[in-house]
């Protein structure tokens, strides 16, 4: 059976999503996942949230996927060998070398590479898979063929984003520093661990600069009118029987950085039209249009307010770093 | 005692460019296939670049395609059996997957792993020292000190950038040709390489603003709008242990190798004849002069990419 695997960006949201039906909720560690320090969850909470999904019988899967420095690695470890004594189930990851420690640490543990990991083909599946991956996120732009042609070849359980980019642009994430070349500060804790501003690699947010306005010119000379230079994923629905037929074991509902009520009905939805996908051979999804659409537009409304957040303090950032230097 | 590189995508760019100051050249531009008579995507074109490389007396590297999608996996695999053919130094290699590809045709040839391999930390040095990995590009957010510990503590050569604009996106997709004006070829897929021109992203200019941000777009591949910068600081990076050092050239005038390759040559000659504290002013001014945004110093003391920290 596929499973649903939903957002826990605070306490309150991570109940609520395994109040909806997902079967495991995915947390962020404070200072060690691909987010800011507010859709990360402290260490009573992370326990909180594990005793919870336990008394519902589901999963807790926990978000370690900064890229770290290479000497918090110790650390890194102790912490992941802590989550799973307290009985986190699995564990996201991206820096290659820390997933294959925690393989060799933790035989029976689950890990999921994360989107960090930028994958690009089948043959990456497979190097992922024989270092110890156990669910391999595929990228947005993929096509069920070659989905179904990866669970095929490499054996591996495969995880999609219930998201997808609908047309070019940037590749994202995994492959892009834009952010923290404009804006990056880095500081150590009283445990000597390292925090950063401006990286989601790093550990804290990426700053949304690609979605200001941006000129572009060409021999300095304008071209084209004031633009954002990536385009944004969005909810999708319809292709979802013919991804479980290709055999995919993991459906990830995004949002962590949204908020609980807008999670919340997310799964609401895709629980209902996961049930009718599991009940029928040929599965009518069109009562969920209408629904999907609304949810699509809360979305780009948070989306948006969050973007701007984030670029201005792009903007504040880089205003005092160059005044500092002048 | 040190080995300075660049890169020259094809074989016109190799014979138009003084190349005199290198020991050592990556052939090829891996992060756009259709880029003209590319060294990464033409396998008739190897052989030429390769001798022309060796009659030099340099070190010749392939790169390989950044980021090969499952479609372009046959053409990737029949270029890779095409160069193993050939006496190549190495491969560079930024894709995973190709690792794992090279690794199963049980090939022997050193493996450099390339800028977007993602390589934070040395326990993932150590792994893909498994997989034939000889020396690594650090990721461009990681400070001297993290490239030193690196380097320190395993057992892999480290690449360490010095000069050039930092590559800081890289897309299977054409940010130019998406936003060609309708009435050029590009506009109905077929690529008539608009990126032989510049081509910048830029914000806040012009008005008098602070939030002086640009970028260099090449079309696949987002670049720093500043050039990076560490002429200043070759004692250091000496005094550090670096020994292999490397010039960004993807997207330079025909003369950018040339020039910025004199001064490194000059400096680093300096730095490890124990020559310290060279009068730099000369050099920056050249090295200012042949970058339209100014300098930066990347990541390498702890700040954002684009600042730039002196000597002193």
């Amino acid at each position: 059976m596929v499973m649903m695997m939903a957002p826990g960006g605070t306490l309150e949201m991570a109940k609520m999503v395994l109040d909806e039906g997902a079967e495991a909720v995915y947390v962020g560690a404070l200072g060690w996942s691909r987010r800011g320090a507010q859709d990360e969850l402290s260490e009573d909470e992370i326990h909180h949230v594990m005793d919870y999904a336990a008394h519902l019988g589901r999963e807790v899967r926990v978000v370690v996927n900064t890229l770290p420095s290479s000497i918090e690695i110790p650390m890194f470890l102790e912490r992941v060998a802590r989550y799973a004594s307290w009985g986190a189930r699995g564990f996201m990851i991206s820096d290659v070398g820390a997933m294959r420690l925690v393989r060799q640490m933790l035989p029976d543990v689950h890990i999921h590479t994360s989107v960090g990991c930028g994958i690009t083909n089948y043959e990456d599946v497979k190097f992922l898979r024989d270092i110890g991956a156990t669910y391999v996120v595929l990228p947005y732009r993929l096509t069920v063929a070659e989905v179904e042609k990866i669970k095929r070849e490499s054996g591996v359980g495969i995880e999609v984003f219930l998201f997808k980019t609908p047309s070019g642009g940037k590749i994202c994430p995994g492959k892009c520093m834009m952010s923290s070349y404009f804006s990056f500060r880095r500081w150590l804790d009283a445990n000597g661990k390292d925090h950063f501003f401006g990286s989601a690699s790093r550990g804290g947010d990426c700053l949304r600069v690609c979605q200001t306005q941006w000129d572009f010119k060409v021999n300095n000379t304008g071209f084209q009118q004031p633009m954002t230079i990536k385009t944004n994923p969005t909810l999708w629905l319809g292709e979802l029987p013919a991804y479980i037929a290709a055999g995919v074991d993991c459906l990830k509902v995004p949002g962590r950085d949204r908020s609980a009520t807008l999670v919340r009905d997310i799964v609401r939805v895709y629980r209902r039209a996961l049930d009718r996908i599991q009940e029928s051979d040929h599965p009518d999804l069109s009562p969920f249009a209408g629904e999907l659409e609304i949810l699509r537009a809360r979305w780009g409304t948070e989306r948006g307010k969050r973007d701007n957040r984030l670029i201005s303090e792009a903007e504040k950032a880089t205003r005092g770093a160059l005044v500092a230097t002048l | 005692m040190f080995e300075l590189s660049t890169d020259a995508c094809n074989i016109k760019k190799l014979r138009d460019g003084d190349f005199s100051a290198y020991n050592a050249i990556y052939l090829g531009d891996f992060s756009c296939p259709e880029y003209p008579q590319n060294f990464s995507s033409n396998a008739n074109k190897l052989k030429e670049g390769l001798e022309l490389v060796k009659s030099r007396g340099q070190k010749a590297y392939l790169r390989l395609y950044a980021v090969p999608s499952n479609h372009d996996m046959p053409w990737v695999l029949d270029l890779i059996d095409a160069a193993l053919e050939l006496s190549f130094d190495a491969f560079e290699v930024h894709n995973l997957g190709l690792l794992r590809v090279l690794q199963e045709k049980k090939s022997t040839v050193p493996v450099h792993l390339g800028v977007f391999g993602n390589l934070y930390t040395h326990e993932t040095a150590k792994l893909l020292k498994e997989y034939g990995v000889t020396r690594v590009y650090p990721n461009p957010e990681l400070s001297l000190k993290e490239i030193s510990y690196i380097a320190d503590n395993s057992p892999i050569d480290v690449l360490l950038p010095v000069h050039g604009k930092i590559p800081l996106v890289i897309s299977e997709t054409c940010f130019i040709m998406e936003h060609t004006d309708n009435s050029k070829p590009c506009a109905n897929g077929v690529c008539s390489f608009p990126c032989l021109e510049d081509h910048w992203l830029k914000r806040g200019r012009d008005d008098g603003s602070l939030n002086d941000w640009s970028l260099k777009d090449t079309g696949r591949m987002t670049l720093s709008g500043k050039d990076m910068c560490l002429v200043e600081h070759a004692d250091m990076l000496v005094a550090e242990g670096f020994t292999a050092f490397y010039v960004q050239n993807k997207g330079e005038a025909d003369d950018y190798a040339g020039r910025v390759g004199a001064i490194y040559r000059a400096a680093l000659e300096r730095a490890f004849a124990g020559q310290k504290d060279a009068d730099c002013t000369p050099w920056l001014t050249e090295l200012g002069a042949l970058s339209q945004e100014g300098l930066c110093n990347g990541y390498y003391f702890e700040g954002a990419g684009q600042r730039y920290i002196g000597r002193n």
